[in-house]
């Protein structure tokens, strides 16, 4: 049995599982997408060029941190509540087969939004982006990690506790976090925790491949995101595994 | 063997001993029941065979592979049709029978042909296209079977497959479960359907906190009660349970149910006691039929409240052709 039929397999069940709220989500999330880079500049009129830079730049980000951290986790939890996860894991099937099976359903759920913020955010502000053809690996890196991440806290955590610290993290992405915004506002504490942390490498890269020409690529943020996705990987793998 | 459990213990964190030293061995072609009140490790002892959970000591092997030490193996060769309901709301069961038949490797024609066998047999073809969320608990139940039996392990587990049920569609699941043996696997049937589990089994081991206390044959189960009857006796609602004579043994009551046996030489001063209960108004009605397994399952475990509401219908119904009135 391949991985690939299984995990063929499994994209269909989810989707089939989900279909129900699949396009409100889409909805959902490309509203949320949308009010970033469009609303902010309603509640502060007169932004400079590279504030609304950062802010069409950010949603992205911000966006994708949220399915991995939120969504995938709320969704994870539930279907441990309802006995979901642990009839799937009587199947033979690899268990990171099952994350990789959600991630891309959720991907499929986030990425209209993301494009079109992105795009609408582009025309209304006249920001000439330029994207580069490594946002696509750039985006892949953050979504996986994010969700490898998001994975590991619903499968540790009890289902409320695991639904309670994802809201704590989107008040953190959101606000606390240097993606809508340069990391020099924040305290120097909290900076110096943004530099080991994943989540500023994450809106990093993702500006760095939209407009290069504001927001030079380099390399660091790519290998602190390669290192916290290989380390969220082999816990999530442990902990997906664990028997009791 | 196709299943051999030797000596496993499950303890869980804050004490519950819930496996105390099982050992068990399931052949290819055998039905094999684990019967036991809720809360004696039947459960448990199901998803240490599918490598859900990990025992303490102890060893599982499923077609000569280890697995404990490679569950993903284990789970290769074992489908199980977990005690939970399977959530399959956004799929219909033919979508449901197939995702899992494909996944447990079968082919896509493989799996069309059996899961139309199966939905055949369980008269279930109405419900075939209709959304999870809109089925009855019984069908859902059946779904659970069709998808553990579609592409069926060496080993089967069925973890009380009859529960929701209709009495119609229990004999035509019945007939699946022997079909799958008939077919070369091992079926572990967990059940605390003592009554069912009679006619169903080919063999049953009766666990009670977490031991082993009885194994056997139905047929050798029974031969130690063979001088005896089981009397049973309905009480008339609100009616106190009348004192015994002195030939009446092992009485337990369940609500209004009482069972006790009677030596079968003692049979016709035992159906006129009854039948002078029954006059009184004391007893509403009785029979005194051969011991069945459900006073081999009391005399281990030493009382009928496991038992479950249902057993007792289908034990009235199906004694009600040697009612001694």
């Amino acid at each position: 049995m391949s991985m690939l039929r299984s995990y063929r397999l499994l994209v269909g069940w989810q989707a089939r599982r989900l279909k129900g709220v699949l396009p409100l989500a889409i909805v959902v999330q490309t509203l949320l997408a949308l009010g970033i880079v469009i609303g902010y500049p309603l509640l502060f009129p007169g932004l400079d060029r590279s504030t609304t830079l950062f802010l069409a730049t950010g949603a992205p980000a911000i966006t994708l941190i949220s399915m991995g951290l939120v969504l995938v986790p709320q969704m994870v939890a539930q279907s441990r509540t309802e006995g979901t996860l642990d009839y799937m894991r009587s199947l033979p099937v690899p268990r990171l087969v099952y994350l990789l099976a959600d991630l891309s359903v959720w991907l499929a759920v986030v990425l209209p939004g993301v494009i079109f913020a992105v795009a609408v955010g582009d025309v209304r502000f006249g920001l000439e982006l330029q994207v580069s053809p490594l946002v696509v690996p750039a985006m892949l890196l953050v979504a996986l990690t994010a969700t490898a991440i998001g994975y590991a806290i619903a499968s540790l955590l009890p289902a409320m506790l695991a639904n309670l610290l994802t809201q704590v993290l989107v008040v953190f992405v959101l606000m606390f976090s240097p993606l809508n915004f340069p990391p020099d506002r924040l305290p120097s504490w909290l900076a110096a925790i943004h530099r080991v942390l994943p989540i500023q490498a994450m809106g990093e890269v993702i500006r760095g491949t939209l407009a290069g020409g504001t927001f030079p690529l380099t390399t660091g943020p790519f290998l602190l995101l390669a290192a916290w996705c290989v380390a969220s990987f082999v816990v999530t793998h442990r902990v997906m595994n664990r028997r009791a | 063997m196709l299943l051999e459990i030797v000596d496993v213990t499950k303890t869980y964190r804050g004490g519950v001993r819930a496996n105390d030293g099982v050992t068990l061995e399931v052949g290819a072609g055998e039905v094999y029941g684990l019967l036991g009140h809720n809360g004696a490790g039947k459960t448990t002892l199901a998803n240490q065979v599918v490598g859900l959970l990990r025992p303490d000591t102890g060893s599982i092997h499923i077609d000569g592979v280890d697995a404990v030490a490679r569950p993903d193996e284990a789970r290769r060769r074992c489908s199980i049709q977990p005690q939970a309901q399977v959530p399959i709301a956004g799929l219909t069961p033919r979508q449901a029978i197939g995702l899992v038949g494909r996944l447990r490797g079968a082919t896509a024609p493989d799996v069309h042909r059996r899961s139309r066998a199966l939905s055949a047999a369980l008269e279930l073809d109405e419900w075939l296209d209709v959304d999870g969320v809109r089925l009855s608990g019984g069908v859902k139940r059946l779904v659970s079977f069709c998808m553990a039996a579609v592409a069926p392990g060496r080993v089967v587990i069925l973890d009380e497959p009859t529960n929701d049920v209709d009495p119609v569609r229990r004999r035509l699941l019945w007939a699946q479960v022997r079909r799958l043996a008939d077919d070369g696997a091992a079926v572990l049937l967990v059940t605390h359907n003592v009554i069912e589990a009679e006619r169903a089994v080919d063999r049953l081991a009766i666990l009670d906190h977490g031991r082993v206390v009885v194994e056997g044959t139905p047929s050798s189960l029974k031969a130690g009660l063979a001088e005896d009857l089981r009397l049973e006796l309905v009480l008339e609602p609100g009616a106190d349970a009348p004192a015994m004579a002195p030939f009446v043994r092992r009485v337990t009551r369940n609500g209004h149910r009482v069972l006790a046996t009677v030596p079968a030489g003692e049979a016709s001063d035992a159906a006129a006691w009854a039948q002078q209960l029954r006059r009184a108004g004391t007893v509403e009605e009785f029979s005194l039929a051969p011991a069945t397994l459900e006073d081999v399952y009391i005399g281990a475990v030493g009382r009928a409240d496991a038992l479950q509401p249902e057993s007792r219908t289908i034990a009235r119904e199906e004694l009600a052709g040697v009612h001694a009135a």
